[in-house]
C-alpha cells in the first residue's frame, strides 16, 4: 500500500508526503506509524481492510504491532481491554453488528478508564442484513462514554487517528476514543492524503510511549485490583469522574488540534462551519455527506441565497455551545440524521441540537429533521438542495410544515408487488422412498440405503438456480448433494456468510422451502428455538391444519467463520441436544468479507489477514478440528463429507436425518472449494477436495453414538498422496512447496499425520 | 501538467467502468486513477461499487479527475461519464451501461463486433463508440481482459501517460511474476493499438437521455412485505446469469452421455435438466436433456467431472447459449 506521490511542501512545520489511499488504508497507515503494541480484531465489512492492510505491512516488516485475530468482536474487545489494562497502546477497528456485539465491553473500557483507539467504520445495523454505510452503529456509541471524533474523508481519517491516541492518553482524559468514518464512502474511496513523512515526527507528537504514571497490571511492585464489585453509593462517583473527564476531553481536543494544525497545516476545529458567518439557512450533516453539501452551499450562494453548512468534528462531548453559537441568526436549519432513533421524533443529532438551542435560549431558529441515506443510500447534491428548500420554506413561512420525516423512502409500484413465482415443493417429490435409514433390530445399528446419484436427479433441488455465487463455488454443489440425501420437508437456517448472502439478495431468494437467517454468532441458538417451538406447537395441535405430512428436518447451514464466532451457541445447542442438524461448509476462511483467516485455515495458508512476505509465511497456527470438538459434546452423530465421494455423503445425510428426527443434534462438516480465494482454477474444484481427502488432511469419517468409523480410507484404497500434491494447485498455498517454507510444510504434515493416526486409533477402538 | 480535455460544472472529468466481478475492472480502475493522480499529477478520487455481489455479478468502478485546485467533495457514483468502459458487451442485457452519457462521451466496449452493431445493441443515440476485442486479445496472449481494456482506455484518455503505466505494470509484476510481465505489456499494447472508434452524430431533434436515479427500487414501503420478508422465494429463477461467463462454456453431446449425473453433482448452479423416460428395458430412468444456459456461469466443473466426452469446454460464440438452452421445467405458480 501507500504509494508515495511526491514530497510536498508542508503547510506546517513537519515534513510531509502525499499518498493516494482510501480511508481504511489511512487508518492502517496511521496505526503503523504510531506502532501500537496490540490490535485485537475480527473481520466485518467495511472495516476489515484495516486489519488486512496492517497484516500486509507486517508481512513486509513495516511495523511490529501484535495482530490478534479474535473469535468474534466480543472477543476482540476483550483482547483490547486486557491489552490496554496491561499498559500498552491498543488499536481496533470494527463496524455495524460487530460493534454491537462488543457493545457491552465499551462502557467497561471507558468506566475503568483504560485509553485505546478504535475506528468505527460506520455501517448500518439492521435486521434484513445491510452492509452499507449509515450512522446507526455510531448512534449506539453515543452513550458508551468514549469521546468520538468524526472523519469526513480519508485525510481526516489519518489525522484523527493521530490526534485520537494523544487525546485518549492525556492525563486529563484517560478514556478510550472512537474515530468514526463513513463505510464505503470514506473507507473505500481513494484520495490524495498528506501524511507525516517520518515516524519519528509522529512519535514526537503522540509520545514514543504512553505517558507514565498510570497504574497497569504488569507492575509487580504496585499490585492493583481492576474492575471491583461496586454498587451504590460509590458507583455514581465513578460516573461523575468519567463525565468530568469526558467534558475535559473537549478542551483537551481543542488544544491538541491546534498543536496538530501548527505541525501539519490542517486544522479540525470542533465544528466545521462552511459559509456560516451570515447564513440565514443551514444544513447540518455528518461526515461524507457534510462535504457534498458544501458544493450545494456554493451553488445557492451564487443564486444569492445565504446558505451555510455545519458539520461536527467531534460529537462526544457534544459541542452544544458551539452549535448554539453557530445557529444564532440562522432562520432555519435542516438536520439530516443518517440513522433513526425510532420513536424519538428525530434522530439523535436533531434532538441534541434542539436541546442545544433550548439550553442557550434560542427559540427562533426553525428546525427541520430528516432521516436520510439509510443503509448506504447515496446522498446526491440534489438531495442537499432538497434539504435547503425545506429550510428556506420554513424561514419564509415562519413555521415548519413537517418537523420530522424520512427523506428518500419510496412507496413502490403496486403492479410490481411480489407474487409467488414457484409452487411450493410437493411433498411426494421430496419423499422419494429411494433413501431409507432404519435401525436393525438384531445388531442395533442403523441400516442405510441410498441409490446412485442418477436416480436422485428426479428429486427437486431445494435451492433454485439464479443465486449469485462465484463461478465454481463449492458451497452449492456440496449443500445440494447433502440435501439429496434428506427426504421430506426441511426448514433451513443459514448463518451469515456467502451462502446466505448470495441466495437472498432482496427481493430475490433462491430458497424454495422456508429459510431463516440470523447473525452468525447465534444461528444454532436460533434454530434450537425454532425446533422447540415446532415440537411444542405440534404437541398443542396447532400445526394440524398446515398440510404437514411428516416432521420437518431442521438444518442449520454455516461456514467455518460461523463456527468460530458461533462456537459457543453451537456447543450450547449440542449439549442441549435439540433435534436438528448443523452442517458446516468449510472453505478455510472468511470468504464473504474478503478472505480473512478463520481458525479452520490451515498453517501457512495465505489469506488477507495471514499474508506471505519476508517477515511472515501465511497463517501462524494450525487449523481447528471442529468435528472433534463437536464430537466431544457426545451428540448422537458427527460426520465429515465431501462432494468428491458422493455416495459416502449421501449415506451420512440419511443417517443425519434419522438422528436429527429421532435422537438429537447432528453436526457435519463438508470441505468445499472457494476458487476465488484459494486462487485456484474453477473447474478443478472437485479434484482439489478429493486431493484434500486423499492427503488425509480431510479424512472422511463419522462418530456414531460415540463410535468412530473411518468411511473412506485413502491408505487402504492405495490413494494416499503427499500434502504437497494438494497444496501445489492452489495459489494460496503454492509458496509452501518452496524450500524456504519447508519448516512450515513439515509442521503442517506432522499435524495432519498426528490427527490421522489418532483418528485411526479411534477407528480401531470403540472406547476412544 | 497535462490538461483535462473537458470537465463538468464542478471541474471533473469522469469515467465509469461497467463490468462483472472477476474481469478486473476494479483493478483497472485503480490503475487508471493512480496513473492520473500519481503519474500525471491530477487530483482525483476513485472507488468501486461494493456489495455482497460475488465474482460474475455486475460491478462498477468510478473515477473522477480534476485540477489540484478543485475540492473533491462528491462521493456519489459517476452519473454523467465522459468515458464509459464496458468490460463485457452482454452487460447491456441487464444494466443500462451507457446511462447519463453526453453527446460527446466516449463508450469503449470489449467486443468483436463493429461499432454500428454495438450502437444498436446499446441503444446509443449519439456519441463515440470505441471497440476492442479485449477477450480475444486476452485469450491469445494468455493474459487478462483488464490489461487489454486498460490499454484501450489509455488510448482514449490521451491526457494520461501510457509509458508511465507500462512502467507500473512492469514494476508491480516483475518481482513476483517475472514471466507475466511481457504478456501483460503485450496485452496492454494490443489493447492500445487495436481499439477502433467511430463517432455518431445525434439525429436532428433528438436529445441525449438524462440519467435517471438508479436508487428507486421496484418495491417500496407500501408494497414491501413487513420485516424484509421474501414471500415469493425461489424467484431467483427469474435471473439471467449468462453474463457471468467469461468466454468459455460447456457444450453437451447427447450421443456421448452415459447419464451418470456426475455433472449434476458438480454443478454449483443447477443447470442440468433431467427427464424421466423408459430405459432400454422399459423401466423408468433419468436422462440428461441438456443445459439451462441461463444459469451457467461457465466454471466448467462439469467438464472435469464428466467421465466421457459428453461435456467439453468451448469458446462461447454469440447466440450459442440461447439457441442450445434447455430450459428447466419449474412448477410455476399461476
Amino acid at each position: 500500500m501507500a504509494i508515495e506521490i511526491n514530497k510536498e511542501l508542508s503547510g506546517g512545520l513537519v515534513e510531509q508526503r502525499m499518498v493516494y489511499e482510501s480511508g481504511n488504508e489511512m487508518a492502517a497507515y496511521a496505526a503503523h506509524q504510531i506502532n501500537y503494541h496490540v490490535m485485537g480484531y475480527f473481520p466485518i465489512s467495511p472495516s476489515t481492510e484495516v486489519a488486512q492492510f496492517l497484516d500486509l505491512m507486517k508481512a513486509n516488516g513495516q511495523h511490529d504491532i501484535k495482530l490478534i485475530p479474535a473469535d468474534g468482536e466480543h472477543g476482540s474487545a476483550g483482547i483490547c481491554y486486557g491489552a490496554s489494562a496491561a499498559g500498552g497502546r491498543v488499536f481496533n477497528a470494527t463496524s455495524s453488528n460487530g460493534y454491537l456485539y462488543m457493545l457491552e465491553q465499551m462502557p467497561v473500557q471507558s468506566g475503568t478508564r483504560f485509553p485505546m483507539v478504535m475506528n468505527l467504520v460506520c455501517r448500518s445495523v439492521s435486521g434484513p442484513l445491510d452492509i452499507h454505510g449509515d450512522h446507526s452503529d455510531l448512534y449506539f456509541a453515543l452513550n458508551t462514554g468514549w469521546p468520538i471524533l468524526m472523519c469526513r474523508d480519508p485525510q481526516a481519517v489519518y489525522d484523527m487517528n493521530i490526534i485520537a491516541i494523544k487525546l485518549a492518553e492525556d492525563p486529563e482524559v484517560r478514556l478510550p476514543v472512537l474515530v468514526a468514518s463513513d463505510g464505503y464512502f470514506t473507507s473505500h474511496q481513494k484520495r490524495r492524503v498528506q501524511t507525516f513523512a517520518h515516524r519519528a515526527d509522529v512519535h514526537r507528537f503522540v509520545g514514543e510511549l504512553p505517558p507514565s504514571g498510570f497504574a497497569h497490571v504488569l507492575d509487580r511492585n504496585n499490585p492493583i485490583t481492576v474492575g471491583p464489585y461496586m454498587n451504590e453509593p460509590d458507583y455514581i462517583n465513578n460516573c461523575y469522574q468519567q463525565t468530568m473527564a469526558m467534558y475535559r476531553a473537549g478542551d483537551v481536543y481543542d488544544r491538541i488540534r491546534q498543536e496538530y494544525a501548527l505541525l501539519t497545516g490542517r486544522d479540525y476545529p470542533i465544528l466545521d462551519l462552511y459559509r456560516m458567518e451570515d447564513a440565514e439557512v443551514a444544513v447540518f450533516l455528518m461526515n461524507s455527506a457534510s462535504e457534498i453539501i458544501k458544493d450545494v452551499v456554493d451553488q445557492l450562494r451564487e443564486q444569492g441565497i445565504k446558505a451555510g453548512s455545519i458539520a461536527p468534528n467531534m460529537i462526544r462531548p457534544f459541542p452544544q455551545k458551539e452549535i448554539a453559537e453557530a445557529l444564532r441568526g440562522v432562520k432555519a436549519v435542516t438536520i439530516g440524521d443518517r440513522a433513526d432513533s425510532y420513536g424519538g421524533h428525530g434522530g439523535n443529532m436533531t434532538n441534541e441540537i434542539k436541546a442545544a438551542l433550548f439550553t442557550h435560549g434560542n427559540a427562533a431558529t426553525k428546525v427541520i429533521s430528516r432521516i436520510y441515506g439509510l443503509g448506504g443510500k447515496d446522498f446526491y447534491a440534489e438531495d442537499g438542495h432538497h434539504f435547503f428548500r425545506l429550510a428556506i420554506d420554513a424561514a419564509e413561512k415562519g413555521y415548519v410544515e413537517v418537523p420530522f420525516d424520512y427523506y428518500g423512502h419510496t412507496a413502490g409500484d403496486p403492479d410490481k408487488a411480489p407474487k409467488r413465482v414457484l409452487e411450493p415443493l410437493r411433498f411426494e417429490d421430496l419423499k422419494t422412498g429411494l433413501i431409507t435409514a432404519e435401525r436393525d433390530e438384531t445388531t442395533g445399528k442403523l441400516k442405510v440405503k441410498v441409490p446412485p446419484v442418477r436416480q436422485l436427479t428426479k428429486k427437486p433441488k431445494r435451492l433454485a438456480p439464479g443465486h449469485g455465487a462465484c463461478p465454481g463455488c463449492g458451497i452449492f454443489s456440496g449443500l445440494e448433494l447433502f440435501f439429496k440425501g434428506i427426504e421430506g420437508d426441511i426448514v433451513a437456517l443459514y448463518q451469515t456468510g456467502c451462502a446466505m448472502v448470495v441466495t437472498t439478495g432482496f427481493p430475490y431468494s433462491s430458497h424454495k422451502a422456508t429459510y431463516i437467517h440470523n447473525l452468525f454468532q447465534n444461528g444454532a441458538a436460533t434454530l434450537s428455538g425454532v425446533v422447540e417451538m415446532f415440537w411444542e406447537r405440534k404437541r398443542r395441535g396447532e400445526l394440524d391444519g398446515l398440510g404437514l405430512r411428516e416432521d420437518f428436518t431442521f438444518v442449520m447451514i454455516t461456514g467455518d467463520g460461523g463456527m468460530d464466532i458461533g462456537m459457543g451457541p453451537a456447543i450450547g445447542s449440542a449439549l442441549r441436544n435439540h433435534k436438528m442438524i448443523i452442517l458446516e461448509y468449510d472453505n478455510e476462511g472468511y470468504m464473504n468479507t474478503g478472505a480473512q483467516l478463520s481458525y479452520s485455515t490451515p498453517l501457512g495458508h495465505r489469506t488477507s489477514t495471514s499474508n506471505v512476505g519476508k517477515h511472515q509465511g501465511g497463517k501462524l497456527f494450525h487449523h481447528k478440528d471442529t468435528a472433534q470438538i463437536m464430537a466431544a459434546t457426545n451428540i448422537p452423530y458427527v460426520f465429515t463429507g465431501s462432494e468428491s465421494v458422493p455416495q459416502d455423503l449421501l449415506r451420512k445425510a440419511a443417517k443425519a436425518q434419522y438422528y436429527a428426527q429421532n435422537e438429537g443434534l447432528v453436526y457435519g462438516k463438508i470441505l468445499i472449494t472457494c476458487p476465488l480465494n484459494w486462487l485456484s482454477e474453477e473447474k478443478i474444484g472437485q479434484t482439489l477436495i478429493d486431493d484434500a481427502v486423499n492427503a488425509c488432511f480431510f479424512p472422511l469419517y463419522e462418530v456414531e453414538q460415540g463410535i468412530t468409523n473411518i468411511t473412506h480410507n485413502p491408505e487402504e484404497k492405495g490413494k494416499r498422496i503427499p500434502l504437497a500434491d494438494w497444496l501445489k494447485n492452489m495459489g494460496k498455498t503454492k509458496h509452501m512447496t518452496r524450500p524456504e517454507y519447508a519448516e512450515a510444510l513439515k509442521s503442517f504434515e506432522d499435524e495432519v499425520e498426528r490427527r490421522w493416526q489418532r483418528l485411526k486409533a479411534k477407528h480401531e477402538s470403540p472406547y476412544l | 501538467m497535462a490538461i483535462l480535455p473537458k470537465t463538468n460544472e464542478l471541474g471533473f472529468f469522469e469515467i465509469r467502468l461497467e463490468s462483472i466481478g472477476g474481469l478486473g475492472a476494479n483493478l483497472a480502475g485503480k490503475m487508471l486513477a493512480e496513473a492520473g493522480v500519481v503519474g500525471s499529477g491530477f487530483n482525483g478520487v476513485s472507488f468501486s461499487s461494493y456489495g455482497s455481489e460475488k465474482k460474475g455479478s455486475p460491478v462498477k468502478a468510478h473515477i473522477r479527475f480534476c485540477g489540484l485546485d478543485v475540492n473533491i467533495r462528491d462521493t456519489t457514483p459517476v452519473e454523467r461519464p465522459h468515458i464509459v468502459g464496458i468490460f463485457h458487451e452482454n452487460l447491456s442485457k441487464t444494466v443500462n451501461v451507457i446511462s447519463g452519457i453526453y453527446e460527446d462521451s466516449m463508450v469503449l466496449v470489449n467486443s468483436a463486433k463493429s461499432p454500428e452493431v454495438l450502437k444498436d445493441k446499446l441503444n446509443m443515440l449519439g456519441g463515440t463508440l470505441a471497440v476492442v476485442d479485449a477477450t480475444g486479445i486476452a485469450l491469445d496472449e494468455n493474459n487478462r481482459v483488464n490489461m487489454a481494456m486498460l490499454g484501450a482506455l489509455f488510448r482514449l484518455c490521451d491526457f494520461l501517460d501510457a509509458e508511465h503505466m507500462k512502467g507500473i505494470i512492469r514494476k508491480s509484476l516483475e518481482k513476483k511474476y517475472p514471466q507475466a510481465v511481457e504478456p501483460a505489456l503485450r496485452t496492454f499494447d494490443r489493447g492500445y493499438n487495436e481499439v477502433r472508434s467511430q463517432s455518431f452524430g445525434l439525429p436532428d431533434g433528438a436529445a441525449m437521455p438524462l440519467p435517471t436515479r438508479w436508487d428507486i427500487p421496484a418495491l417500496g414501503w407500501v408494497t414491501q412485505p413487513m420485516g424484509g420478508m421474501i414471500t415469493n422465494p425461489g424467484n431467483s429463477i427469474l435471473k439471467d446469469l449468462s453474463i457471468s461467463r467469461q468466454g468459455m462454456m460447456p457444450h453437451f453431446d447427447d450421443e456421448k452421455c452415459i447419464h451418470c449425473a456426475a455433472c449434476d453433482t458438480a454443478c454449483p448452479d443447477f443447470c442440468f435438466v433431467w427427464e424421466e423416460q423408459p430405459d432400454k428395458k422399459g423401466r423408468p430412468q433419468m436422462f440428461l436433456q441438456g443445459i439451462d444456459y441461463q444459469y451457467c456461469k461457465g466454471c466448467l466443473k462439469c467438464v472435469v467431472a464428466c467421465p466421457t466426452e459428453a461435456l467439453v469446454s468451448e469458446r462461447e460464440t454469440d447466440g450459442y447459449g440461447d439457441a442450445k438452452r434447455v430450459p428447466h421445467r419449474f412448477i410455476l405458480a399461476d
